[in-house]
């Protein structure tokens, strides 16, 4: 009986790693293409890792994707914990939770030129803020989510554990709630990183003077065909983001913390 | 207070990444705040860029040039500057030329002074090619008013694999059953609409008077000739980016291509054996431009740096540099520049870019028809080109 | 006392009055610009159909019709893969198993769709790498065309890009089914499929809405597979927009763009009728006495 589960087990791992393989399978022509020496014939080459640092506009691009990344990640995450409570909270769960969801809704192209025609009506011209704006509101749907997701599986009844002993409701919140939903909230946080990193459509239409890695990428591809350098930008992409999640593994993600009597002390300790 | 302080050591990586990546960028981003003049955006569609290399500009006239790469479509354009608030963010924008008339009247642009371009009346390529009153002047005026710098001119026809096709002479072999499924095409019907045109017009299948602007039956007739042959499945592949035509060829996915000649360089450059065809029905002529965006609230400064940088673009180190990347001819300054400069230039650059200059010389002499970007009757040319792709 | 309404309401409002201002108002105004009017190249404020009679009389109705059956296909075959890889997560595998197979899934997206897309181009073509492994094992002896630039090839394209989002949800989904609920089918005498049928697929289902529902929206607004990896002027909606944008057309591509929002609001709308959402959103909810 057990041979026959682990010899289930082992053909399920093996269609995972199949599908998994397919999934990476695009991910190979680039890491090669990156390699590429510059004339035919040649031997493969690291050089295009290096020459990436000296093209200026490429490094102001990495520069402002990183920016906004910076900003988006937490700009959604605060969002959507905000959105997360005003869906407990408030007495509309459902409109509120389809607010948020609207941005899913809506072709990349509608809502690039949408957003782009209120900002001029409005008169907004700052680049980084625009990029920044129409990008959280990518994110915010999925950072909302995951937070919802993580704060399903808390019970309000900590909270109210908390009140009862004498604890704010922000107190409570921050001491209590906060460091038991934090995988859901840096999760959020990540995928928003994410979401922003890859996002093109929405930031061509709005960009203005500034270029993100992703708009750099997509209009080089049409105009004047992809370089080297560009491989190797997504190479060392790829490779880094592998590094970071071999280390979150090794690393070892803690299980959320149970919550203790302490809390609560320190919690009422601290009345607002 | 003190939950929140206690930090997982995966928040500290994300923590010292950024401030390290923000500290990293820092000098490039205050760098361009840092030159003495200030800085010109400059929105090119990739063509433009000389290889991130603007320091013969910087160091000539003071001021820092950020370019933006945008798409060349029109509404790539239009949208970037009439919702994206361009206007104010671009001070000089270089896209392919024909453009004047959405811009100008949707007052996105300037009229030119040339008197404020010393550079303008040294190439000859404007007052031989781009003339008022000839067809070329389209790419750059409008209405009789300059408004655009040219700073390439080219003329289209088709690549394809010798050693598969042996020598093409004419756009019938786009359309030849001999290469059925082993045909691309642009997706535009500005280039592959117009070179079908001009093919059905010399081989007399089809009454059109001028390929560049057609009226709407004669767009109706070149689109059912070639649903007729998507039908048969003539063609492979409708390509609508650079790098994605540069593979068909490389990968010799087809064998006849209707593209741009860069895309051959390149493409030879990876060692594939492909030719430009010199078809007997003439060539796609075009020419880019570079515009001057209006923008009252532009200081006068900031003006003058833009007209020093069109300037720049038709001088010889910019002309000859783009060539060289590009492919592309420029201005007529810029063989001579390159043989004269042999630091800036080895000998092998040099020649590179006379024999580019040559060939586009005699694609000009040839003739065929120019392109036209904007037709009188574009919507039905994009209604037509929409049924053209959902057959 | 504005002070406390502000402190209880104040952050729980910001997320909205963001949602309202940069999402509702935008989608407002496209709605608006559909009905508007095009003389010349200026877009002019006006009432008319004009927009949407020119779109459900033209060829774009097929591109409509092509970028349903597509979204719905690829969907299907999305959740299909993604199912079966969710509920072995979930429920076979250690959790650490579990999520480092998570983090892996997410890692292709940090690489540009279009490189993605074109690196598929590479593999699929005549001379790509799939061909060459299907020659060189003599499994066919002419390069297969239909790999490429095909229906076939766009569905690839969608369901690869798509499908491990969806494992998220579903996962998610799976993993919050209290076990007891499966434990008490079996200690009633249930053969494990007719428990899975009965009592998992059921409660999961919400996720699988959510994936579904998800798949098929980011499907059918899509713009780059379909120009990259279709056929010859394979389009979906995303390309039927920009093409009405690349004439100024804005009337007719906010026209466009207001009929994908209204079927996917019309989508949107099932989900919450069919499923009571308080059942997705779970816990969180304070019971109201």
């Amino acid at each position: 009986m057990s041979r026959n589960r682990s010899a289930i087990r082992f053909v399920s791992w093996c269609c995972l790693s199949v599908v998994l393989l397919v999934i990476y399978l695009p991910l190979v022509p680039p890491i090669l293409f990156s390699l590429a020496p510059g004339e035919p014939d040649a031997a493969l080459t690291l050089r295009w890792y290096l020459a990436l640092w000296r093209d200026p506009v490429l490094v102001s691009a990495i520069a402002t994707s990183l920016e906004v990344g910076i900003i988006v990640a937490i700009a959604a995450t605060i969002l959507g914990l905000g959105a997360a409570l005003a869906i407990r909270e408030l007495r509309v769960p459902r409109l509120i939770l389809a607010l948020m969801l609207l941005p899913l809704f809506v072709p990349g192209v509608s809502m690039g030129l949408a957003t782009a025609l209120f900002f001029r009506l409005v008169g907004i011209e700052a680049s980084l803020v625009k990029i920044a704006i129409v990008q959280t509101a990518w994110a915010l749907p999925f950072a909302t989510l995951i937070v919802v997701t993580a704060m399903s599986t808390f019970d309000p009844v900590y909270l109210e554990a908390a009140y009862v002993s004498g604890a704010g409701r922000w107190r409570a919140f921050v001491d209590i709630e906060l460091p038991l939903i934090r995988s859901g909230v840096s999760g959020a946080a990540t995928f928003s990183l994410i979401l922003s990193f890859n996002e093109t459509i929405r930031t061509a239409i709005v960009q203005g003077p500034l270029n993100t890695v992703q708009t750099y990428i997509w209009s080089t591809y049409r105009q004047v065909g992809l370089s080297p350098a560009l491989y190797a930008l997504m190479s060392l992409l790829i490779l880094l983001t592998l590094g970071l999640v071999a280390a979150f593994v090794v690393g070892g993600a803690r299980p959320p913390r149970e919550v203790s009597v302490g809390d609560f002390a320190a919690a009422s300790s601290q009345k607002p | 207070m003190s939950s929140l302080l206690t930090r997982t050591r995966r928040d500290l990586i994300s923590v010292g990444i950024a401030s390290a990546a923000i500290a990293g960028a820092w000098p490039f981003i205050s760098a361009t705040a840092r030159a003495a003049g200030g800085t010109v955006n400059f929105a090119d569609i990739g063509v433009g860029d000389p290889g991130g290399d603007w320091s013969l500009f910087t160091e000539a006239s003071g001021w820092n040039v950020n370019l933006v790469a945008i798409g060349n479509a029109p509404s790539a354009i239009l949208n970037v500057l009439v919702a994206g608030g361009g206007t104010a963010s671009y001070d000089v924008i270089n896209i392919v030329g024909g453009m004047q008339k959405p811009l100008v009247d949707n007052d996105l642009i300037e009229p030119l002074d040339t008197a404020r371009l010393p550079a303008w009346s040294r190439d000859r390529n404007i007052a031989e090619f781009l003339a008022k009153g000839t067809r070329g002047f389209n790419f750059i005026g409008y209405q009789d008013k300059l408004y655009g710098v040219p700073t390439v001119l080219q003329g289209d026809s088709f690549a394809y694999l010798p050693e598969k096709t042996g020598p093409l002479d004419s756009y019938g072999a786009l359309f030849d059953p001999k290469f059925k499924g082993y045909v691309a095409l642009e997706d535009n019907y500005t280039t592959a609409g117009q070179k079908t045109a001009l093919y059905l017009k010399h081989a007399d299948l089809a009454k059109i008077e001028n390929p560049a602007d057609m009226t709407p039956e004669e767009i109706k007739t070149v689109v059912d000739f070639l649903i007729e042959h998507k039908g048969k499945g003539q063609f492979r592949v409708i390509w609508s980016s650079f790098q994605q035509a540069v593979d068909l060829i490389v990968n010799k996915e087809v064998y006849v291509i209707d593209c741009w000649e860069p895309m051959v360089f390149v493409a030879k450059s990876k060692g594939a054996n492909a030719v430009y065809a010199d078809p007997k029905e003439g060539y796609l002529l075009w020419a880019m431009a570079a515009y001057l965006t209006k923008n009252p609230k532009r200081s006068a400064e900031t003006t003058q740096a833009a007209y020093a940088l069109l300037n720049f673009m038709l001088g010889g180190w910019y002309g000859a540099k783009i060539t060289l990347l590009r492919g592309y001819m420029t201005n007529t300054d810029a063989p001579e520049y390159a043989k004269a400069h042999p630091d800036q230039f080895p000998a092998g650059a040099a020649e590179k870019v006379a024999v580019i200059t040559d060939n586009v010389h005699h694609k000009f002499a040839q003739g065929g028809t120019w392109q036209n970007r904007w037709p009188k009757h574009v919507d039905v040319y994009e209604t037509e080109w929409a049924r053209f792709k959902a057959a | 006392m504005l002070g406390r309404f502000l402190g209880r309401w104040g952050f729980p409002a910001l997320p909205i009055a963001f949602a309202a201002v940069f999402v509702l108002v935008p989608l407002a105004l496209t709605i608006v610009v559909s009905f508007w009017t095009r003389v010349g190249l200026v877009v002019r404020p006006a009432f008319t159909f004009t927009s949407y009679a020119a779109f459900f009389a033209g060829a774009r109705l097929l591109v409509l019709e092509r970028s349903l059956i597509a979204s719905i296909e690829a969907t299907a075959l999305s959740l299909l893969l993604a199912y079966p890889i969710a509920y072995f997560l979930a429920f076979k595998a250690s959790p650490r198993a579990a999520r480092t197979v998570l983090l892996l899934f997410t890692v292709p997206f940090l690489v540009n769709y279009i490189i993605r897309a074109f690196a598929w181009t590479w593999l699929l073509g005549r001379t790509g790498l799939i061909n060459a492994l299907l020659i060189a094992t003599g499994l066919t002896s002419k390069p297969l065309d239909w790999l490429l630039y095909s229906d076939v090839a766009v569905l690839i394209g969608l369901v690869t890009s798509y499908m491990p989002f969806m494992i998220f949800p579903l996962w998610v989904s799976l993993a919050g089914i209290d076990r007891r609920l499966i434990q008490a089918s079996w200690m009633l005498g249930a053969p494990p499929a007719r428990t899975f049928l009965r009592v998992t697929l059921p409660l999961s289902l919400p996720g699988v809405f959510a994936a579904a529902i998800f798949s098929f929206v980011s499907c059918f607004g899509e713009s780059a597979i379909p120009v990259v990896m279709g056929g010859v002027g394979y389009q979906m909606m995303g390309n039927s927009i920009a093409s009405a944008m690349d004439v100024l057309n804005y009337p007719l591509a906010a026209a466009i763009s207001t009929v994908v929002l209204v079927t996917m609001m019309g989508l949107l709308l099932l989900w919450y009728v069919v499923f009571d959402a308080r059942a997705f959103l779970g816990m969180i909810l304070r019971p109201r006495g």
